[in-house]
């Protein structure tokens, strides 16, 4: 919660008079006021630097170093004040943390330092505020791909762990083939051999003299047809190789037969395979001469050799929509004036526009400047929506890629930006989430552990220290906090439960268990409870029952309401269970029917409580403090 | 090209006047209000000195400007009710502190509100709590009134209690009230009924007494 309003719990306390009216039962008692004595000053003397504030404003945040008793160990009796030997700039800011309730950090001091002292103090990083937040997350981030690509280049000369198994090794030489000079003969070879195949290809259709018998040109290919499939065959071994060899070593074969590259490898060896499976069929071959087309494919082999080529095929891929764009806005373009150039030519003869899809590639031709020339208007009206449509082409194309450029810079800058703050407004909230829910929370151990020791004290002044509830010394603002709370509940006869009991009791509302032997006085409610505190005061006997819910640990987080149930029932409960129980807690005789006891299967633990209750009450301590921890 | 720029600057000119509106806007709303003397407010209210300036300061330090205005009313309210939505209630408790009706509560307001109900006489605070549930303000509570009070309550507790909500428990509770408050049977709760009946409720008198020591 945030303690910048904890000066305003004293007014929602105040206003919850406006409750009392309302509610049918009565009020707990309000909180013993620790009297802290006045609110004065406290000097904080950091490396020198004196700074001086209330008491109240460090009081806010009893969380921290500042704010809890952590400070008495620097205190310093001679001068009677609080000395820490820490930077007094950085603490200006923490102090100021203190005041204002926002956090800042202070762009020029360095992030590791800022760390430590906030760290020093017990602040967390995640509540500084808005305005610095990003600055201070992206600093810190850069210092962190500092620290680690520092690490990474020597861990990269570091040897290898001898006990990597073959496979990894051999993936880890395929990934980073600086890894060993096997993997670095690896990368090379087959790099040279992806060359020589597109090279092979390239080669295969030049013109390569006359042949013997026949009168025009062959191809280098049909030539040396042998050579080149040797050639051919040879690479394709390689390749195939190294495919199998990956796809043995990944590490999940199934994410890697799904990778970009490995379909690439496999486009790039299918035709030769599907060229020896085929038959030397006329119509058949026509296809498979299609088919060698992909094999240039095995030039995007390239791409794991080249970091840039992989940079271009993420920025296209990224940059699809304004493409997309582009394409569309051309398309729209090219229809429009391809079909009034194609009614424009229509009277003249001889027109090249025989059809508006012909007039197509005149539009294309014209709007890129590219003026082939194969295709020209013969018409005044022709001519005129011709230079129209060059001019418009220019702007057409020209317009949208600065504007595509700067749009991906753009975007891609921020889109990198906005992964960022939405991951790490996502931390954020789940941290905010899990500090609310703490409090949320907090009130609902607090009832558990807290508010019956609270009670107790009143009643009796001593505690037996075995037996002690660990009730940790809660600020006064957590205790006057979570009796406002109380308040509310009584105010409405309802108790805060937690998300799963109340999905509990929903469930299980309609089952009745059957209560236990010694209960047989009890009317049981539906839900099966464990345990939450027990007092073993051995003034008053107040033992809560131990109960085990049936299907495990599922029921353990009600504790936080049975409390409440086991108190007021007690006009028409458990008889033999709380025999002795002489609660001084005031009951109103008109209870709502809803709450009646509240215990189903006792535990068989054994009794350990001197009043020689039913229920196992010594274990219960434990159990509910497991319980709790289990619970929240 | 010139044609084009020229048209582009044509528009940024007739932008501007909007924009100078928004900073007007802005420096108007950065105005401070400022609580008469100490002395004054010693004298009207039941605090001592002391008491008001540590009233005063937790105040100013979260209204810098000096005034609540209702939003900032019902988030810092949120935020001590973290299970349930407290908006509602705290709706009308913002009408209840802002005596002079005008959308913000000065500091004034507020420690005149926090003297009575931590200072003043059982009569006084069963006064102010019949304002609170006196929405419209005509001097009786009418059971809507009453119905929506206790929503509002309700609401604050959220989802997840036990036993859970039903939907006739507002009712009931709301049924409860009214039989106890309403003397005459007329279907309304004056002042007069109000304050009879929660004088002879023990457990209404002993809670009004709870809050004694919150300062």
């Amino acid at each position: 919660m945030a303690a910048g309003v904890a000066a305003w719990l004293p007014f929602a306390r105040a206003a919850a008079i406006g409750w009392m009216p309302v509610a049918s039962t009565p009020m707990p008692p309000p909180p013993r006021e620790k009297r802290r004595g006045q609110d004065g000053f406290i000097i904080l003397n950091v490396s020198g630097t004196k700074f001086q504030t209330w008491l109240n404003t460090l009081e806010r945040y009893p969380d921290t170093l500042l704010g809890s008793t952590e400070r008495d160990f620097f205190y310093h009796e001679e001068t009677n004040e609080y000395f820490f030997d820490r930077d007094p700039d950085i603490f200006r800011h923490i102090l100021n943390f203190y005041r204002t309730g926002k956090l800042h950090y202070p762009r020029h001091e360095c992030i590791s330092a800022y760390d430590e002292e906030l760290a020093f103090f017990g602040i967390i990083p995640e509540i500084i505020g808005d305005c610095c937040y990003e600055e201070y997350k992206d600093r810190r981030r850069e210092n962190a791909e500092r620290i680690q690509d520092d690490e990474e280049n020597e861990n990269n000369k570091d040897l290898v762990p001898p006990d990597m198994s073959f496979r990894e090794s051999m993936w880890r030489a395929f990934e980073n083939p600086h890894t060993s000079t096997m993997a670095l003969v690896f990368y090379y070879v087959t790099g040279f051999f992806i060359a020589v195949s597109v090279m092979a290809n390239v080669v295969e259709t030049v013109p390569c003299g006359k042949a013997q018998d026949r009168v025009k040109e062959i191809s280098c290919g049909e030539r040396y047809a042998p050579a080149f499939f040797c050639l051919d065959t040879a690479c394709v071994m390689i390749f195939t190789v190294e495919y199998l060899l990956r796809l043995i070593a990944a590490p999940s074969r199934y994410n890697f037969v799904k990778s970009v590259m490995s379909i690439i490898d496999v486009v790039a060896i299918m035709p030769y395979y599907i060229g020896l499976v085929m038959t030397e069929n006329e119509d058949v071959s026509g296809a498979f001469v299609t088919l060698r087309v992909f094999r240039v494919f095995r030039i995007f082999k390239f791409s794991r050799h080249s970091a840039g080529l992989r940079i271009l095929g993420y920025t296209l891929k990224s940059c699809a929509s304004e493409l997309g764009f582009l394409l569309f806005s051309l398309t729209m373009a090219i229809i429009i004036f391809a079909t009034v150039m194609f009614y424009a030519e229509k009277g003249s003869s001889a027109s090249k526009f025989t059809s508006i899809p012909a007039a197509f590639w005149y539009t294309i031709v014209t709007m890129t400047t590219l003026g082939y020339g194969d295709m020209v208007p013969k018409t005044i009206m022709g001519k005129i929506f011709g230079s129209i449509c060059s001019l418009s082409g220019v702007l057409v194309i020209a317009l949208p890629v600065p504007v595509i450029v700067s749009n991906f810079s753009r975007i891609y800058h921020q889109s990198q930006r906005a992964e960022k703050r939405r991951a790490q407004k996502k931390t954020r909230l789940a941290r905010i989430h899990a500090a609310k829910s703490g409090g949320a929370n907090a009130y609902l151990q607090y009832k558990c552990n807290g508010m019956l020791a609270h009670v107790e004290e009143e009643v009796t002044a001593s505690k037996e220290a075995g037996q002690a509830l660990v009730c940790k010394s809660n600020p006064t603002f957590e205790t006057e906090h979570h009796h406002l709370l109380h308040c509310l509940e009584k105010t409405t006869n309802h108790e805060f439960v937690d998300e799963q009991t109340y999905e509990t009791s929903c469930m299980e509302v309609s089952m009745m268990k059957p209560s236990m032997s010694r209960s047989s006085s009890l009317s049981s409610s539906p839900h099966g409870l464990s345990s939450c505190c027990s007092r073993r005061n051995k003034r008053k006997s107040f033992n809560v029952p131990n109960s085990n819910m049936s299907g495990g640990r599922r029921g353990s987080i009600q504790e936080l309401s049975t409390i409440q149930i086991r108190e007021r029932p007690m006009s028409n409960s458990r008889s033999s269970l709380n025999a002795k129980f002489e609660e001084t807690v005031p009951l109103n005789s008109e209870e709502p029917s809803y709450i009646t006891a509240a215990v189903i299967s006792m535990s068989t633990s054994p009794v350990t409580t001197p009043e020689g209750g039913d229920s196992a009450s010594s274990p219960d301590f434990l159990q509910s403090n497991i319980v709790r921890v289990s619970a929240l | 090209m010139g044609a084009v720029v020229g048209t582009l600057t044509m528009q940024t000119r007739q932008r501007r006047p909007s924009r100078d509106k928004i900073d007007d806007e802005l420096e108007l709303s950065i105005v401070c209000h400022r609580p008469e003397g100490l002395e004054q407010l010693q004298a009207q209210t039941n605090f001592s000195k002391k008491e008001l300036q540590v009233l005063y300061r937790g105040f100013k330090n979260e209204c810098p400007c000096g005034a609540v205005n209702e939003e900032t009313f019902k988030q810092i309210y949120s935020q001590f009710f973290p299970h349930g939505d407290a908006s509602t209630y705290a709706h009308y408790l913002f009408n209840a502190f802002d005596s002079s009706q005008n959308g913000s509560i000065k500091f004034e307001d507020f420690v005149t509100a926090l003297s009575i109900l931590l200072r003043g006489t059982t009569t006084e605070k069963l006064q102010w709590t019949f304002n609170l549930y006196d929405i419209n303000s005509d001097g009786y509570i009418s059971k809507e009134e009453m119905t929506d009070i206790v929503k509002a309550i309700y609401d604050m507790m959220g989802r997840y209690t036990y036993p859970a909500l039903k939907t006739d428990t507002l009712k009931q509770h709301v049924d409860a009230f009214f039989r106890k408050m309403d003397k005459n049977r007329d279907g309304v709760v004056t002042l007069d009924e109000f304050i009879l009946s929660c004088q002879e409720d023990e457990n209404i008198m002993r809670s009004l007494q709870l809050f004694e020591n919150v300062i």
